[in-house]
């Protein structure tokens, strides 16, 4: 009896461990993100008790740049990135085209499985001798000078790059080739088009980091010359090839965040996507051309020549352009809508307000006189928590609610999340809300300590105590999943009255998700109301 | 929503207030020596900025609001009816967006690009420093050859600019009072000028990481009266000349 | 189209049972003994002896994940025959990827080259300018016996396959010997990857390079196998073949900037 119990415990723990299933791959995506954003939040908690006081108060400064380092590497390149392009694009995209699963199903396991060795190795910072101390951005030469141990860093890297490039293959591949009967490019959820995309921006700028930190790997470890001057290497070289990536990166994250907000909009409002055509070809179109031309707009007090700087104020200022679009699209999508305010919507909601004030102040960061006296504060600081650790976070919790039934066949209470929503919305407002005026009388980015302006301590204070409000609203957020794991009531096929594709699957979805793949001849996602 | 976004707003606004105070903004024109100052001109910039994104921030997020209360849902069955756009219409609300932002932005461009050549054009005339940073300090050089580490004592009223390299890593000089930085490091010579205009001290900052003390590199510009600094700098001057002397004597 | 029937006989289809394989996780797992640990336990902590030991772990679980692969992949499993079903049409977007690391490699040498005072750097030995056109006409030869070796399968010759696919491999082999010797003299005469910017640059570009002509001899050899065995997938050789050629037009990328100019 008990044997046949056992027998039947492994069966399932093996169908997950060694699942090709691309839903399951989605979950796996999942729990390693989460994992990441835990950790990685936690050391900001940290970051932010240290900066509270002028002078030491709970660490030593080494321990706050590898707290840091790890801050931000983790954040963006286990959490954010992943969360979008591996836990909801392997979830969502064969769903919503209406296929059995991926291209290369093996494949999709395989990038899990790298990212997951992505994440075992960034978390070893905390068990390895001299951990990587020098920053998400590793510049050298202090990144060759400094005792870190630069190969983690760039082997975190790498692996996570090539787990993502693998991901991106395939699921290109499937949106290509496995879309099911009827199913035109014409039909396809925002969320597909959006992370297309990323992907195809992936493909071409990942490879380029890549580059990048092997060559830093090399100059350090095998003593080759491209970043140090004395044999015709050059510093700045790095910091190039490093934003030629980290730019698009940031828009590899922002279009699939647009695109599920998009669905999840679309999902509440009962309406079609405003102008659909026009925002994915304009705006959807416009980010992805334009993102590769405007990286030196992170190098604008680097030394640079004078005319690139100029040049890329321009192309940068005017990015605003098609982000503009999408923005209107998704505004538009609200216009004679029937809108209910269940939990996805709104996070989705504040991930669009929070995202407003994020891109704006994007603008100023544009212009390189202004950046001459914020560049490396805290407004950037607060500019890029905006626009990514906010309102990215929003997204992906916006989708992790809107999923959860489809995940996990069991409702969430709506109660718990909405509390969450509130009491992070709050928090993480106080808190980057005060760090823009941090950062604007002057206080540099990656300080340990700013003796040197005592009148910030206030300021400082009023931004850890919103960071732990938004602590406890991340913690509330857990609660209310745990809770609907365990006694949340059982889900419906369909709990939110969606018309997109995969809410047609049982919940959850078995393998291969459709006894036979849909016919999607007259199928719309969007195809609310009455005009059909 | 409405309420969160009035306190953005206003934040947005007191921006303008807090970073206002931090400047003492002498108008275009340096102390009326006819040198432009970057620095007044940047408060300039800022403001109009701020206002700029401001106003469209609150117009969207006005626009959203209305959209969430006019059309919340009131009967369960009910259903959104977008009208499906004629090519027209669907062309005209990509394209008189797209041309406004264009115009915003350009507008904002053109603005920036001016500033932007007011802080790298260096006025003829300025007095010139050389900076070697190094982990973890500013090591200044004074025409006169007279260095000095940490401090930089200068003249007000005279423009200074600083020829930047630096020993090791990349450090950035930044003088928040001045709204200026630009990075040094190995390899190239880098460059950026202030205009001291009245008498004072203001901090120097490193900001670009460059180790464990990187938060501990810092220092003062310290702005003297004319006859003050030239008092300091032929003392400063004199004690290197019987240092050298000595040097000479064992 | 393609697709179609690939999401058909696709994943799962039909039967009802959840796929699972073991050899991404291992293969993943044995990827960190391989690269990480053994470079920074030997790079970074000096420790020759647990680096070999990781290497001692890692380089077995590698080899039996990827066999395993492999020949899971040739009992043709319903995944599988999705996955070769659209191998080629994956294949290019891998390619523009693999593509922009070189990108990456030759901007840097690039800038450097455009910013040097004097070409070549202080320090370079004179570098023959024979031993590469013996390698281009290696590597162009190669790609036109494996295009024969595709006509010959086209015509279902398996034999006359298999001995064009040697030929091919022979040649690929060759010239990656004629690499490794070159490596070995310059380095002899005191020109290394620390020598200055020119040697940072040509060591990894053709070293980088020489890496995807061993990757490609492997899938060549992961074919010649099972064809010795008689089972030939038309669609793998396809993608190898392509592969070869992607790296072939690299290689006139890397003769005349790296070389030549
Ligand atoms: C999701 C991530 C994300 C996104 C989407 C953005 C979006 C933008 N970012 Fe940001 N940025 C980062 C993440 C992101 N950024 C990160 C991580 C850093 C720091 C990295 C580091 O140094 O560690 C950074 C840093 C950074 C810098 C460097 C600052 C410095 O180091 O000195 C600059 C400078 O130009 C910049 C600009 C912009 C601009 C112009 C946009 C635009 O895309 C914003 C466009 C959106 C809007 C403008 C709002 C909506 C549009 C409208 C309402 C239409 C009308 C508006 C106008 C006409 C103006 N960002
Ligand atoms: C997606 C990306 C992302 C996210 C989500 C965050 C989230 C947060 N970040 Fe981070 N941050 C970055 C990306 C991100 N950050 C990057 C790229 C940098 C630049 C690094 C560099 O300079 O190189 C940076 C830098 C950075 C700094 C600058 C430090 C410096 O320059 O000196 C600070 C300082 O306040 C900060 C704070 C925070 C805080 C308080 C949060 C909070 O939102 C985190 C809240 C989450 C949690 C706390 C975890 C979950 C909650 C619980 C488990 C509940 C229980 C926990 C407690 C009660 C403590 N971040
Ligand atoms: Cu010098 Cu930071
Ligand atoms: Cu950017």
């Amino acid at each position: 009896m008990s044997a046949t119990a056992q027998a039947g415990f492994g069966k399932v723990l093996k169908e997950w461990i060694f699942t090709c299933d691309h839903k399951r791959v989605g979950i796996l995506y999942l729990i390693g993100v989460l994992a990441a954003f835990l950790v990685a939040g936690l050391a900001a908690m940290l970051l932010r008790v240290e900066l509270s006081t002028v002078g030491p108060t709970i660490m030593a400064p080494g321990t706050y740049n590898v707290l840091l380092y790890f801050h931000g590497a983790a954040m963006i390149l286990g959490f954010l990135i992943p969360a979008l392009t591996g836990f909801l694009a392997n979830y969502l995209i064969p769903l919503q085209i209406g296929a059995k699963d991926v291209a290369f199903p093996r494949l999709n396991a395989l990038s899990l499985w790298l990212f997951w060795m992505g994440i075992v190795l960034a978390l070893l910072t905390f068990v390895i001798p001299d951990p990587p101390d020098f920053m998400w951005t590793a510049y050298p030469p202090y990144s060759i000078m400094s005792p870190g141990n630069t190969a983690f860093y760039t082997f975190t890297v790498l692996i996570m790059g090539f787990a993502s490039i693998v991901g991106g293959v395939n699921l290109i591949t499937t949106i290509i080739y496995m879309r099911a009967p009827g199913m035109t490019w014409g039909k396809l959820n925002m969320f597909v088009w959006c992370t297309l995309a990323a992907f195809i921006t992936q493909l071409v700028f990942v490879p380029v980091l890549g580059a990048a930190v092997t060559m830093l790997t090399f100059d350090k470890y095998l003593g080759t010359t491209f970043f140090s001057p004395g044999s015709g290497g050059d510093v700045l070289l790095y910091q190039n090839l490093f934003w030629f990536y980290s730019h698009p990166a940031v828009y590899v994250i922002l279009l699939p965040f647009l695109g599920i907000v998009f669905d999840v909009v679309a999902t509440f409002a009962r309406n079609r996507v405003f102008n659909y055509k026009a925002t994915v070809y304009v705006g959807v179109g416009g980010v992805t051309l334009m993102s590769g031309e405007v990286w030196i707009h992170h190098l604008y007090t680097s030394g640079m020549p004078d005319w690139i700087r100029t040049g890329m104020m321009v192309s940068t200022l005017l990015i605003s352009v098609p982000v503009g679009v999408m923005m209107i699209g998704l505004i538009g999508t609200l216009y004679r809508g029937s809108i209910e305010y269940k939990s996805p919507m709104w996070w989705a909601l504040g991930c669009m307000f929070l995202f407003l004030i994020g891109g704006l102040t994007g603008i100023p960061n544009a212009m390189p006189a202004i950046d001459s006296h914020i560049h490396d504060t805290h407004f950037v600081v607060a500019h890029f928590h905006y626009v990514m650790a906010v309102a990215g976070t929003f997204a992906v919790l916006a989708g992790v609610t809107y999923l959860f039934p489809k995940m996990f066949g069991k409702m969430c209470s709506e109660g718990i999340s909405k509390l969450g929503f509130v009491v992070t919305f709050i928090g993480v407002n106080v808190t980057f809300f005060s760090m823009f005026l941090v950062g604007l009388k002057g206080m540099p980015r990656r300080y340990y300590d700013y003796a040197q302006f005592p009148q910030f301590q206030d300021l400082h204070q009023i931004v850890t105590v919103g960071a732990f409000i938004a602590a406890l609203g991340f913690l509330i957020v857990l609660v209310s999943w745990i809770h609907g794991l365990v006694a949340g009531e059982k889900a419906t096929d369909n709990p939110w009255g969606s018309r997109s594709l995969e809410w047609t699957t049982s919940t959850p979805p078995g393998p291969g998700n459709w006894a036979e793949v849909p016919d999607c001849t007259n199928f719309d996602p969007y195809g609310y109301g009455s005009n059909k | 929503m409405l309420k969160r976004f009035g306190t953005s707003a206003i934040g947005a606004l007191t921006l303008l207030g807090v970073s206002s105070g931090a400047c003492g903004s002498t108008g275009g024109a340096g102390g009326g020596t006819g040198i432009k100052n970057p620095a007044a001109n940047w408060q300039h910039l800022w403001d109009e900025m701020m206002l700029d994104i401001t106003i469209i921030g609150v117009v969207f997020a006005l626009v959203i609001v209305y959209l969430l209360i006019r059309y919340r849902r009131t009967r369960p069955d009910q259903e959104g009816s977008q009208p499906t756009l004629s090519t027209a219409a669907s062309f005209g609300w990509v394209l008189i967006p797209v041309f406004l932002f264009m115009a915003d932005d350009l507008f904002l461009a053109a603005r920036g690009w001016t500033l932007w050549n007011d802080y790298r054009i260096v006025p003829a005339n300025s007095y010139e420093v050389e900076l070697k940073a190094a982990m973890w300090s500013f090591n200044f050089k004074h025409p006169n050859g007279v260095e000095e580490s940490g401090t930089l004592h200068v003249e007000a009223g005279t423009p200074v600019v600083v020829r930047m390299t630096s020993a090791d890593v990349v450090h950035s000089m930044f003088i928040p009072d001045f709204r200026v930085k630009e990075d040094s490091m190995p390899g190239r010579v880098t460059y950026l000028w202030f205009n001291p205009d009245k008498p004072g001290e203001h901090v120097i900052t490193c900001a670009e990481f460059c180790g464990m003390m990187h938060s501990s590199m810092h220092g003062k510009v310290i702005v003297m009266s004319r006859d003050q600094f030239h008092a300091w700098s032929d003392a400063e001057k004199a004690k290197i000349a019987t240092a050298n002397v000595e040097g000479g004597k064992s | 189209m393609e697709g179609h029937d690939a999401t058909h006989s696709g994943a799962a289809a039909g039967h009802h049972e959840w796929e699972v394989s073991y050899w991404p996780l291992l293969l993943s797992v044995s990827v960190l003994f391989v690269l990480p640990f053994p470079f920074s336990l030997y790079f970074v902590y000096k420790n020759a002896l647990l680096a070999v030991l990781a290497l001692g772990i890692g380089v077995p679980l590698l080899v039996v994940s990827l066999v395993g692969w492999v020949s899971e992949a040739l009992k043709g499993r319903t995944v599988t025959s999705a996955e070769q079903g659209l191998g080629t049409g994956a294949l290019p977007w891998f390619i523009v990827a693999e593509a922009f690391i070189f990108v990456g490699f030759f901007a840097a040498y690039w800038a450097t080259r455009l910013m040097a005072p004097a070409w070549p750097p202080a320090g370079t030995p004179h570098i023959s300018m024979t031993i590469p056109i013996i390698m281009t006409i290696i590597l162009v030869a190669s790609s036109v016996t494996i295009h024969f070796a595709e006509e010959k399968l086209e015509h279902n010759n398996t034999s006359g396959f298999i001995t064009w696919l040697i030929v091919t491999i022979v040649l690929g082999a060759v010239f990656f010997l004629i690499s490794a010797y070159e490596w070995s003299h310059l380095m002899g005469e005191g020109f290394t990857f620390g020598t200055n910017i020119y040697g940072s640059s040509f060591f990894s570009i053709t070293g980088f390079h020489a890496s995807h002509v061993l990757v490609g001899l492997c899938a060549f050899v992961a074919v010649l196998i099972p064809a010795l065995r008689g089972t030939v997938s038309k669609n793998f050789v396809k993608s190898a073949s392509v592969y070869w050629h992607f790296v072939d037009i690299v290689w006139f990328f890397v003769v005349s900037q790296v070389y030549f100019w």
